[in-house]
């Protein structure tokens, strides 16, 4: 019965749940709330298929009413298969860990190399330490994260945006380096890769990623202002999309939405009474499949117990 | 000086040169206008040269070194990838983007143009 509860539980979080909360637009008023709702949703998946893998067999096993070597053999069988999951997992953490370091490093020593940072008397009068300018004439301005972290704009973003806009652009990529929001996306990528075909689902992916644009642009506003912010937005949008192919429509889309929550300011009290519920979500979330688990444990424990 | 802004320097001088320097060239390129120790900038062009970013050739007796790529080449292939995804459609964590998702076939092509437009 546990198993058959916790795998009900985990096919509904990894296969109906995303597609409610990615169409949902409650999250663009606190991205921040929304992140941790979908870092929970997809372990508690995680949760559910151990629980899943361990509880199943001896449960079969049982309503089989098999003798104990089956037993043994079930309960051997759960064990691995729950370490595979496990292992899986952290390959892929690792692997992709490892594979953005190594792209980083690499894309840091060429942008150090081709930097003209020096050349634009056009940046803000206290250049950050990290930021690079590399000579293009496409608008664009992106961070690379780690240790030692960057800041990138190129010539054709200098040249596109007011002094304004670049500071609020180099805000937006500040706080995507301060929050680490990198490490955000690297275990969703790890989790995406390491989910076998039929069962993934880009929905998180995609949603945290646009979540995470929202936090940085929050920071940006915060320090900057929301109008030099949609100027950028807009402006940075619009001088790459003239030949976009159609497979940009979400982006287009993205970016309607990220212009539209910048207009307007939600007052302080809507936006923590929705933290609040996602945050509360979040938590029951992690603590049901352990309930599950648990409780029936419990039970039987109980009623073995001597008095 | 940093070590980053002295192999930038290094890097200038030789996509300035057009043809292929050797360390002792590089060197008086570089101590017109400040102190530097030879063996600083051997140092620097053995390093560069290990990451890849210039080639070596031995030619009478002396290495001279080039630039594996011009200066536009390099900025074109950076800006490549720095705007394209994964091989599997999946947004590279590396890195993270002011403008969102983009098509790196648009962006090839952006890119050509900005180029030839110069």
């Amino acid at each position: 019965m546990t198993a058959l509860l916790l795998g009900a539980l985990g096919l509904t979080l990894s296969l109906v749940v995303p597609g409610v909360l990615a169409g949902a637009r409650w999250p663009d008023r606190a991205p921040v709330a929304a992140v941790a709702l979908w870092q929970s949703i997809t372990l508690a998946g995680v949760l559910c298929a151990l629980g899943v893998v361990l509880a199943g067999p001896q449960e079969l096993v049982g309503e089989l009413g098999a003798d104990r070597p089956a037993g043994a053999a079930a309960l051997v069988f759960a064990l691995v298969v729950a370490t595979v999951i496990i292992g899986r997992l952290l390959v892929s953490l690792v692997r992709v860990s490892l594979r953005s370091r190594a792209r980083r490093s690499r894309h840091r020593l060429l942008v150090d190399l081709l930097d003209t940072a020096e050349r634009h008397g056009e940046l803000p009068a206290e250049v950050p330490a990290g930021l690079r300018v590399l000579d293009g004439e496409l608008p664009f301005a992106y961070c690379l994260p780690g240790r030692s972290p960057r800041v990138v704009l190129t010539g054709g973003a200098l040249r596109v945006l007011d002094a304004a806009q670049v500071a609020a652009v180099i805000a937006h990529e500040q706080a995507h380096l301060r929050y680490r929001h990198d490490v955000v996306m690297e275990s969703f990528t790890a989790f995406y890769r390491a989910v076998p075909g039929p069962l993934r689902s880009r929905a998180p992916l995609d949603a945290v990623h646009l979540l995470l644009e929202m936090v940085a642009d929050d920071a940006a506003r915060r320090r900057c202002g929301a109008a030099p912010l949609r100027g950028a937005l807009a402006l940075l949008g619009d001088a790459v999309s003239p030949d976009a192919p159609a497979d940009l429509g979400d982006a287009a889309a993205e970016r309607r939405r990220r212009l539209d929550r910048l207009a307007v300011s939600d007052r302080p009290s809507a936006t923590v009474l929705l933290t609040l519920v996602a945050v509360l979500g979040a938590a029951a979330l992690l603590v049901l499949p352990t309930v599950i688990v648990v409780l029936p444990w419990l039970d039987r424990a109980l009623s073995a117990w001597p008095l | 000086m940093a070590l980053g802004d002295l192999e930038r320097e290094v890097m200038t001088q030789l996509w300035n040169a057009g043809e292929p320097l050797t360390v002792r060239q590089v060197h008086e390129r570089l101590s017109r206008d400040r102190e530097l120790a030879y063996t600083t900038v051997m140092t620097v062009l053995d390093r560069l040269a290990k990451k890849g970013v210039v080639t070596q050739q031995r030619a009478d007796r002396a290495y001279r070194y080039t630039p594996a790529q011009t200066r536009e080449e390099m900025t074109a292939a950076l800006m490549l990838d720095a705007l394209s995804a994964a091989p599997d459609g999946v947004r590279d964590a590396a890195l993270a983007h002011f403008v969102g998702r983009l098509d790196p076939s648009a962006l090839t092509a952006a890119i050509e143009a900005a180029r030839k437009g110069k």
